[in-house]
């Protein structure tokens, strides 16, 4: 064939069309004992920093399940797409699974997990919102369809204030904690539970907003470092995590004082320098790095057998391991529902029974012990601090829990608000 | 109010600003031969960063190799662009090239990272993050030599305008008809300043791109740009050096002084204040030459 202009143009045109297709991966076909899963995710726009590794997670975690005979007798079907964290494309998403008798959809995206939110209590399909969507849904009586799964972003604020109050040998009276966010609501997010926990513990918050998506910061830290805070928080992702880092670094703040929430990983400190940043903490919600037999399992019966979902040098890194998180709770969830009811029907509510009965459960050491309950969807909000030493994120606490007394204030709070108005 | 922070972010602000500069004598460049405000220069900056870090980490070349092989890569990329897509709109009404190069930037801005990656990449110059302290002040050290390359680049631009192929652009923006008659080729003139406007946005996009790393949110870069050049002057040089320090000053102390009181969020409104007001009360902005049309 030719190189002429008009093949040319038919095949850049033949090229955007199929950019438009859903981007389709089944880890599981056909079979009559089948639990299939939507993963329609941001891969191209805004969760990009995280979604590539936290589905590679996934998919190898359930790859390696489906070798091992499934769950309870079920294999696990897998739908991925690309909704780029546009809601419309979001919830075509969602609709095109929902038909497909998919019992579980994981958005990954506030925004699109707040839209769907409506219809997945509507239509009886689960919707797991880890580190997204609304830290309220933590409330399984108000929320019954929807899993966060995970410690809400209340939960972690709560648990690194804990943190440096006992750093702090025991009390922040009189203390400045610096809060610089990125200024959407994800990044509001956290603020009534800190100015909670201020009034409380008698420190002084001082919140420093920045304009999305945070690439230019330069005006903010000076602001920070003149404020003299005894701790800084930083509560971004992607781009506006990099920056915060640097500009945190280039104002000569204490990086062992400086702490971020889940979004921070091993690649944003390839792009500081992984020698810039040692110090810096982070809440952790479950173990990075390879140690975990279960990342072992997957490296010997996934990625060596030549099955992994991406590239090797990815496993184990911090997002990675959230992506196991998850898709391993899921699979538990799986793994009750069959229990109770071996022979289904799958359906949203059979699988909804399983991830309500989920107790103890610690993936093999990967994470804290989590049970979900109908009135607890959060899995008991345990999490750990941990501290980057330029190769790795190493654990500064063991797993705990922290003020969850003003972080289930705040949750009801919410919670009842939705159930009476929808918002 | 704190003095010293108030004069830290004025000096960071000024910095900043010559940055945004540069990329601003860019669209200039072009309005200035072709009268063609190309709003694609985020884009093209994106590009330039994303070029040297793909040269620098799938060839393993040093940054100062990958820099001047980037610039060439983009400056044929800049002429290609001229004789490929601009040549073809000649003719047509002014809002469809505009339309072009916005067609361009959303364009390269999904293209570009959906090759190369979206996640946020290390750009290293080499540019220590020590603090630089002058008494109680503190200079951010890759802003201070970021705005030092920038203005030395923009005083650069000024001298090439007062050269011989300066002043043929200039000649071809005056008149291009005229041009033609005095054997002038006025489309090797504009490619050139395609060719020279897509390396200012590249070094522009290093620059931004050590200071915040590599990914989409450069094009977004723009704005600013496009905020100086307007307040400027669409054809003026110097123009620009002036606006992108008062934008960079007044972006820099609005978030400063206004953030606390309104809960932030100040920093994009000035751009886009100074875009609005401009456009209302000055069109052609502080240094840029007013067109009289003689009916």
């Amino acid at each position: 064939m030719s190189l002429t202009r008009r093949n040319i143009l038919t095949g850049a045109a033949v090229a955007a069309l199929a950019s438009q297709l859903p981007l389709r991966v089944a880890l599981a076909q056909g079979g009559d004992k089948v639990v299939r899963i939507a993963m329609p995710m941001d891969f191209t726009k805004v969760y990009t920093f995280v979604t590539a590794e936290y589905n590679q997670g996934q998919r190898d975690y359930i790859t390696m399940m489906n070798q091992r005979g499934g769950m309870g007798g079920y294999t696990i079907a897998v739908d991925i797409s690309d909704h780029a964290n546009d809601q419309p494309r979001a919830i075509e998403a969602y609709e095109r699974a929902k038909s497909q008798g998919a019992v579980l959809v994981d958005p990954l995206s506030t925004p699109v997990a707040r839209a769907l939110t409506p219809r997945a209590l509507e239509d009886k399909l689960n919707m797991v919102t880890a580190f997204s969507g609304r830290s309220d849904a933590a409330d399984g009586t108000v929320f019954p369809y929807v899993f966060p799964l995970s410690p809400n972003y209340w939960t972690q604020a709560g648990l690194l204030i804990e943190y440096f109050k006992q750093q702090d040998g025991g009390s922040l009276d009189g203390k400045t904690i610096c809060f610089v966010h990125i200024d959407t609501p994800f990044g509001k997010e956290p603020l009534p539970v800190l100015e909670a926990l201020a009034a409380k513990e008698g420190f002084k918050l001082q919140a420093f907003p920045y304009t999305p998506p945070g690439n230019d910061q330069s005006a903010i830290w000076p602001q920070v470092r003149r404020a003299r805070p005894d701790w800084t928080m930083f509560w971004g992702a992607g781009v506006g995590q990099t920056v915060a880092l640097t500009e945190a670094a280039r104002n000569g703040l204490d990086m062992g004082r400086v702490c971020s929430s889940v979004w921070l990983s091993e690649s944003d400190m390839d792009v500081v320098g992984r020698d810039q940043t040692v110090g810096v903490l982070k809440f952790e919600p479950c173990v990075s790095g390879r140690e975990p037999k279960v990342i072992q399992d997957i490296l010997t019966e996934v990625v060596g057998a030549g099955k992994g979902a991406g590239p090797e040098d990815k496993v184990g890194t911090s997002y990675y391991n959230y992506g196991v998180m998850l898709a391993a709770l899921m699979l538990e969830g799986v793994r009750r529902a069959a229990e109770i009811a071996p022979d289904g029907p799958v359906t949203g509510e059979w699988l909804n029974a399983g991830l309500n009965s989920i107790t103890e459960f610690t993936a093999e050491g990967l994470i804290p012990p989590t049970t979900i309950t109908p009135e607890d969807h959060q899995g008991g909000g345990m999490g750990r601090v941990a501290r980057w030493n330029g190769e790795v994120f190493e654990p500064m606490t063991d797993w705990f829990s922290a003020n969850q007394d003003v972080v289930w204030d705040e949750v009801r709070k919410y919670s009842s608000e939705f159930a009476k108005t929808g918002q | 109010m704190d003095m010293i922070l108030l004069l830290e972010l004025a000096l960071n602000g000024v910095f900043v600003g010559l940055m945004y500069a540069l990329l601003s004598a860019g669209i200039v460049l072009i309005y200035k031969t072709s009268g063609i405000a190309n709003l694609a220069q985020g884009a093209l900056a994106m590009m330039g960063a994303y070029t040297v870090v793909v040269l620098a980490n799938s060839f393993g070349l040093s940054m100062w190799v990958a820099i001047p092989l980037a610039l060439a890569v983009m400056f044929a990329f800049g002429v290609a662009l001229e004789r490929v897509a601009l040549r073809r709109m000649i003719g047509q009404p002014v809002i469809m090239v505009i339309m072009l190069t916005i067609g361009l930037e959303i364009f390269l801005r999904g293209v570009i990272p959906g090759f190369f990656g979206a996640a946020v990449k290390r750009l290293d110059l080499g540019i220590s993050n020590a603090p630089i302290f002058v008494g109680e002040l503190l200079l951010n050290r890759a802003i201070l030599i970021g705005g030092g390359v920038s203005l030395g680049l923009i005083l650069l631009s000024i001298l090439f305008f007062n050269s011989r192929f300066g002043i043929i652009m200039r000649a071809v923006s005056d008149n291009q008809t005229a041009s033609w008659s005095v054997g002038i080729r006025v489309e090797r003139a504009i490619a050139v300043a395609w060719g020279l406007s897509a390396c200012m946005a590249t070094t522009s996009g290093v620059l931004w791109g050590a200071t915040q790393g590599v990914d989409w949110s450069l094009s977004l870069l723009l704005i600013k740009a496009l905020a100086i050049a307007i307040l400027g002057g669409l054809d003026s040089i110097v123009g620009v050096l002036i606006a992108g320090i008062i934008v960079g000053l007044a972006e820099s102390l609005a978030t400063g002084i206004l953030d606390p009181i309104v809960g932030g969020g100040t920093r994009d409104v000035v751009a886009s204040a100074i875009i609005l007001l401009t456009l209302l009360f000055r069109p052609h902005g502080l240094f840029g030459r007013e067109h009289i049309e003689r009916v």
